[in-house]
């Protein structure tokens, strides 16, 4: 493997959030609450944004250890087709959501490039806002997605320990890190506007994860001055192939994470996923976190009939109603947002000329 | 009648406030009703025709009295804002637009080169434009020029309650300008607002400290009040600043008469 890029391996810029994350400080957790709700409150006021996810594809290439869509799960394989992607989608929209995430596994002929732009094209013309969790693509392809009306990528690292990495990725595409380390970077030199970051907590030692994930925010701050950046906290979850994580993530240290984020980031969206329990959501909201994703399926179909949809990828927590989670943030002061965000602005933020490295 | 003057519309309020970031919609509408504002701010983001209960724009627009001025938040580019200014009118049929454009999505600080492409083309097209730009003296004059409405400078970035950390430059654009000035952002309690009055500002626009305080209903009754008394006191005439005693005996009194 080619050496890793130093900005990943400089820890004086995430010394801030090391601080912050420093075991000794554990007695401080409610001063740290506190300091990031007054932050967030500031920043983003009393909104939460709500987007969905819909499971478009599970046909996997991949041989990632910790997921049940992984190619050698037993999970049956579907892919939704284009009248049904619209169907799914409309079914979506009668429930009020407004910004969609599509889902696939990593490429395959299936579930490739084609598809995936496919779908996003219909799923633009429905929904105001459209960001898509697939697998890393060209700038080319990028471009081609943000032309459909796409408008953010969400691709997680997993994994910022490269030799976990390796072991964890078995075979497939995905193996290569670094390759995966720069699809952000591609995605926003590709026009689209905002990517989402994150690692899958409990795949390494996860102060080294946090402090990785850090580093590669800033990274991506800096080096594309224009590019909305989001951070997911995803902790990984029982699934199909019964994978037990190395590393346990409480909820005081995933707490003590999102509040450390929020400190060092202020104006950094931070996103919590139905992955997550009802109580800890409801917490956090307003926290420090100010993204939420709502009525999850993670199964391939699973908004129009839940009955024969396929298998999930990994079990949601919080498997709350839209309605329900809503009057919870309410309770709160909270006001869920739907929609917030416009088709006037979909298409690329740059233009093609503009493309440099 | 002293009232602000917007174009052809005259407003006797001198709050405009800012519709996001409120717990509920209905907080929101209870503290446009009692800060008794005339003008309102709504981003086109936050319009939803499809799900009235996550929709900014109707319920506004059901309040009387009350005139709409849609803002481009969410745009990066002149482009994205002139066509985000033509939905905005078509859905809302308000003249007014708010020229929002900051393409970094984090710190939302005003392009003042895309800002001022976005509004040469939408003045020329009749909308009353409304910019909201860095404080700086030279682009509100050349957003005069191209025949802007107004121009609003920052007070300092949106939702960090840091005051009017500009006041230096704000006060050479309302000593330069044709046009009414008007401070957007940043302002945390009701005395900055005053000050901004009593600087020269024609309006002050409100949004994150109203809708984040504990009664939002109260405190945009208090910002009414202190950007009215700061109005009074600018109309009144203010006693000149002096860092220096006045002599009781005349220092110049040695050069006689004059002749």
């Amino acid at each position: 493997m080619n050496p890793l890029p130093t900005w990943l391996t400089d820890r004086s810029v995430s010394a801030d959030l090391e601080a912050l994350l420093a075991p000794e400080n554990d007695g401080s957790l409610e001063q740290l609450a506190a300091e990031a709700q007054a932050i967030t409150l500031r920043r983003f006021g009393r909104i939460v944004s709500l987007y969905a996810p819909l499971y478009l594809s599970n046909f996997c290439s991949s041989g990632c250890v910790y997921c049940g869509f992984a190619s050698d799960r037993s999970a049956p394989r579907r892919r939704l087709e284009f009248d049904a992607i619209e169907k799914e989608l409309v079914a979506m929209k009668a429930l009020g959501i407004g910004d969609v995430l599509l889902l696939t596994g990593e490429r395959t002929t299936v579930a490739g490039f084609d598809y995936l732009r496919r779908a996003v094209g219909i799923a633009a013309r429905i929904m105001p806002r459209v960001a898509v969790e697939a697998f890393p693509m060209t700038v080319a392809e990028y471009r081609g997605l943000a032309e459909s009306g796409c408008t953010g990528i969400t691709i997680y690292q997993e994994t910022y320990d490269p030799e976990n990495y390796s072991k964890l990725h078995r075979w497939g595409p995905k193996q290569d890190f670094l390759e995966r380390l720069e699809t952000p970077e591609r995605a926003l030199m590709g026009g689209i506007r905002s990517v989402g970051v994150g690692a899958l907590l409990g795949l390494s030692d996860p102060v080294g994860e946090a402090l990785a994930l850090a580093r590669h925010v800033r990274h991506l701050c800096h080096t594309h001055w224009k590019a909305g950046v989001s951070v997911s906290f995803p902790r990984i979850r029982p699934q199909n192939g019964g994978y037990q994580p190395a590393y346990t993530v409480g909820d005081r240290f995933l707490a003590r994470m999102i509040f450390a984020f929020r400190i060092a980031m202020p104006d950094v969206d931070l996103v919590l996923s139905t992955r997550e329990s009802p109580a800890f959501r409801d917490g956090m909201a307003g926290l420090g976190i100010t993204r939420m994703s709502i009525a999850s399926r993670t199964t391939v179909g699973g908004y129009l009939d839940a009955e024969t949809a396929g298998a999930s990828q990994f079990e949601v927590s919080d498997d709350r109603t839209a309605e329900a989670f809503c009057n919870a943030l309410r309770e709160k002061k909270l006001e869920p947002v739907f929609k917030n965000w416009d088709r006037a602005y979909n298409g690329p933020l740059t233009e093609k000329q503009t493309i440099c490295l | 009648m002293d009232s602000l003057q917007l174009g052809t519309y005259s407003f006797s309020s001198r709050l405009i406030l800012g519709t996001g970031k409120f717990g509920s919609t209905s907080a929101m509408l209870d503290a446009v009703r009692s800060s008794g504002t005339q003008l309102v701010t709504v981003a086109l983001r936050r319009f939803n025709r499809e799900q009235a209960e996550d929709d900014l724009f109707g319920p506004l627009s059901a309040i009387g009295g009350i005139t709409l001025m849609p803002n481009t938040s969410g745009a990066a580019t002149a482009k994205e804002a002139v066509r985000a200014a033509h939905i905005s009118r078509e859905l809302s049929g308000s003249p007014f637009i708010k020229v929002e454009i900051h393409p970094n999505p984090h710190h939302l600080m005003p392009d003042p080169i895309e800002t001022y492409e976005a509004c040469r083309i939408l003045a020329s097209e009749g909308f009353l434009v409304m910019p909201y730009i860095p404080a700086d003296p030279v682009l509100a004059k050349r957003l005069e020029d191209v025949g802007c409405t107004s121009v609003m400078p920052l007070g300092s970035a949106i939702g960090s309650g840091q005051g009017l950390s500009t006041a230096a430059m704000v006060s050479i654009i309302i000593r330069e300008s044709g046009i009414p000035v008007i401070v957007d952002a940043g302002l945390r309690s009701p005395s900055e607002a005053c000050a901004a009055m009593e600087m020269g500002c024609e309006a002050v626009l409100v949004n994150s400290a109203v809708a984040v305080a504990r009664d939002p209903a109260a405190m945009a009754a208090a910002f009414a009040r202190a950007v009215e008394a700061g109005r009074q006191a600018r109309n009144a005439g203010i006693m000149p600043k002096s860092g220096t005693a006045v002599a009781t005996s005349p220092l110049t009194s040695f050069l006689g008469s004059a002749s």
